[in-house]
């Protein structure tokens, strides 16, 4: 009997050790709001949570980005509502009653209202299931997901809600930076400048020309040099001309206007894909080479469309060929997003329709494509580590470089290219000196290295 | 560095420290930087080997590493021993485990090195040809520079 009863014994307990071990996912120590945005589902953690409900009647605020819904009087209290459709970029269904659903958040500094589509229910789960986020989801960035979870067959995407609305202010104090990389303190140097190129006006032409030069560097961050002087005074006789008609001083008075100057400098298909006929003037001036590797180098890739085209550009011509492409951008925002881009259908011409395809989220480019490329968060005035290459592609790079950068950068060009190879420079921007054959054949201005 | 390797290693180091440090914890900018630098004072370093190569240094002046060894071990330490030098060295390898793990299931594979702790003064760090992503953390107990410089083989 006694045997027995320990044989029992030991049967509970290896019972008890195997529910232990399976009930340890199962314990739930992760509440979240779950709702729909756009057809997904996602969740925030019920802690962020003050309450939910629905309502309407917000009382818009003159001025405010285009998310911003207004301020709502909550029993008193008057807090912000954001339209999280809106701020990520995800249609907003047509509601005629005016009700929206408000999830109101308690953030660490203040209390936020999110309107969102529909609110699910709260799900409990256990937190060790919350997956790291995977860089394929396209709408929302990557830096605000906090993790996917599985719930009852249905994936959440819990969004991180702290990182969201701060990130919030840093993109406004971003915003208003990028105005004049130069920030507060070189504006009000500019403020300074100012008097004193009035008084001594007696070249004015000259003085004017020379302050433009000086804010150009100061609002854009565009420096003026040999590569790019030829545009420029091009560009300041139309400009002074266009604002003498206006009535206007020829100096810039704020950012905008430094940009607007700028406006015509950038190489065609700037920010998106190539069109069918620039690709194919590229093509017809890329030399080709014995090995059965090619490699190039995209300086400054920004999101990645340059990039990708070059990958579509190159696969047409060198499809046998073992094709590298480095691409680095020194704006984390803007390449982190690179690798897995994601874009309208309409967004890409034609020419390209072999190499995309649909996925959840929008369209991507095909594996084929993808493999080709290597995103880096890279600064270029620092160590490039990688082989040589045989094209190099830096348009509107280096005019946004101090001059000294500049002539560094050109140095590391010529040493990186294989002989022969050729650097595709913005095409208002003009290289020279030894070493560089001028290579202009059609609209894309290229230079060989001799 | 290539985009992929970013967000494994911020998240990593987060979660660690948040988990067995501080919950009170800020992430500062990214940046990059050049080949030379100065190190704080107490630098754990963990190495890569496989895809890529590279190192991961964790810089931080001698008090910080102190309060964030006797907050781990649960006990006010005074003096930056072998205890705390041990703690620390615990520290880098949890961190780097866990990015390189999370970069296991995006399909990168490497391997670490046992980490190594260096303790100071004026103290620089070179390395030839990579370029350092630097992970700024503030802790309550002082700030962390975690340095991550990888390239691909």
């Amino acid at each position: 009997m006694s045997s027995e009863l320990i044989d029992l014994n030991d049967l509970d307990l290896l019972a008890d050790s195997g529910d232990e071990s399976k009930d340890k996912t199962d314990i739930v120590d992760y509440k979240m709001v779950t709702f729909s945005l756009g057809g997904k589902d996602y969740g925030i953690d019920i802690m962020k949570v003050k309450e939910i409900s629905k309502a309407s009647k917000f009382t818009y605020v003159p001025n405010s980005i285009p998310f911003v819904k207004g301020v709502y009087n909550l029993r008193g209290d008057i807090i912000s509502v954001i339209d999280l459709r809106l701020m990520f970029h995800l249609p907003v269904p047509e509601n005629t009653t005016g009700i929206e659903n408000m999830i109101i958040l308690r953030l660490e500094e203040n209390t936020i209202g999110v309107i969102v589509d529909t609110i699910d229910k709260v799900v409990g789960i256990n937190s060790e299931k919350i997956q790291p986020p995977h860089p394929l989801f396209g709408d929302i960035n990557i830096k605000f997901i906090k993790g996917i979870v599985e719930n009852e067959e249905k994936l959440y995407i819990i969004l991180d809600v702290e990182s969201i609305f701060d990130q919030k202010a840093a993109e406004n104090a971003l915003a208003q930076k990028s105005y004049g990389t130069g920030s507060l303190a070189s504006t009000s140097d500019t403020a300074t400048g100012q008097p004193v190129v009035k008084q001594s006006s007696k070249d004015g032409n000259n003085v004017d020309y020379n302050f433009i030069v000086e804010t150009l560097a100061t609002f854009s961050h565009f420096f003026v040099s040999p590569i790019n002087e030829g545009w420029v005074k091009n560009r300041f006789n139309s400009w002074s001309n266009q604002r003498a008609s206006g009535g206007l001083s020829v100096q810039f008075n704020s950012a905008a206007e430094a940009n607007e100057f700028l406006t015509g400098f950038a190489s065609p298909n700037s920010g998106r894909f190539w069109e069918a006929d620039y690709s194919a003037a590229l093509s017809e001036i890329l030399p080709d080479n014995e090995s059965g590797t090619y490699n190039a180098w995209d300086v400054g890739c920004g999101k990645g469309e340059e990039a990708y085209s070059i990958a579509v550009c190159l696969k047409k011509k060198f499809g046998s060929k073992k094709i590298r492409i480095y691409a680095n951008d020194s704006d984390l925002l803007n390449i982190s997003t690179a690798p897995n881009l994601i874009f309208t259908k309409n967004s890409v011409p034609e020419m390209y329709d072999e190499w995309v395809t649909e996925g959840n989220n929008g369209w991507h480019f095909t594996s084929e494509i993808k493999d080709l490329i290597l995103f880096e968060y890279h600064d270029v005035t620092n160590d490039n580590q990688f082989a040589p290459v045989d094209l190099i592609i830096a348009r509107d790079i280096l005019s946004y470089l101090t001059a000294t950068d500049q002539q560094k950068l050109i140095e590391i060009f010529y040493e990186k290219l294989k002989p022969g190879g050729i650097l595709i420079a913005g095409s208002n921007e003009v290289i020279s000196g030894s070493g560089w054959e001028p290579f202009n054949k059609g609209r894309v201005p290229a230079y060989k290295k001799i | 560095m290539r985009v992929e390797y970013i967000n494994p290693f911020v998240e990593a180091a987060f979660n660690i420290l948040k988990e067995v440090v501080d919950s009170d914890i800020k992430r500062g900018e990214l940046y990059l930087k050049s080949t030379s630098q100065p190190v704080l004072g107490v630098a754990a370093i963990v190495g890569l080997a496989g895809d890529v190569e590279g190192r991961v240094l964790f810089d931080m002046n001698e008090a910080t590493a102190l309060a964030i060894a006797g907050q781990m071990n649960g006990e006010e330490l005074s003096a930056f021993d072998d205890l705390a030098k041990a703690t620390i060295t615990e520290l880098a390898n949890m961190i780097t485990a866990q990015a390189v793990t999370k970069l296991h299931e995006l399909g990168f594979t490497f391997d670490l090195t046992p980490p190594a702790i260096f303790t100071g003064e004026n103290m620089e760090v070179t390395d030839a040809g990579v370029e350092a992503l630097i992970v700024p953390i503030e802790l309550s107990q002082g700030k962390m520079e975690i340095n991550v410089a990888v390239r691909e083989r």
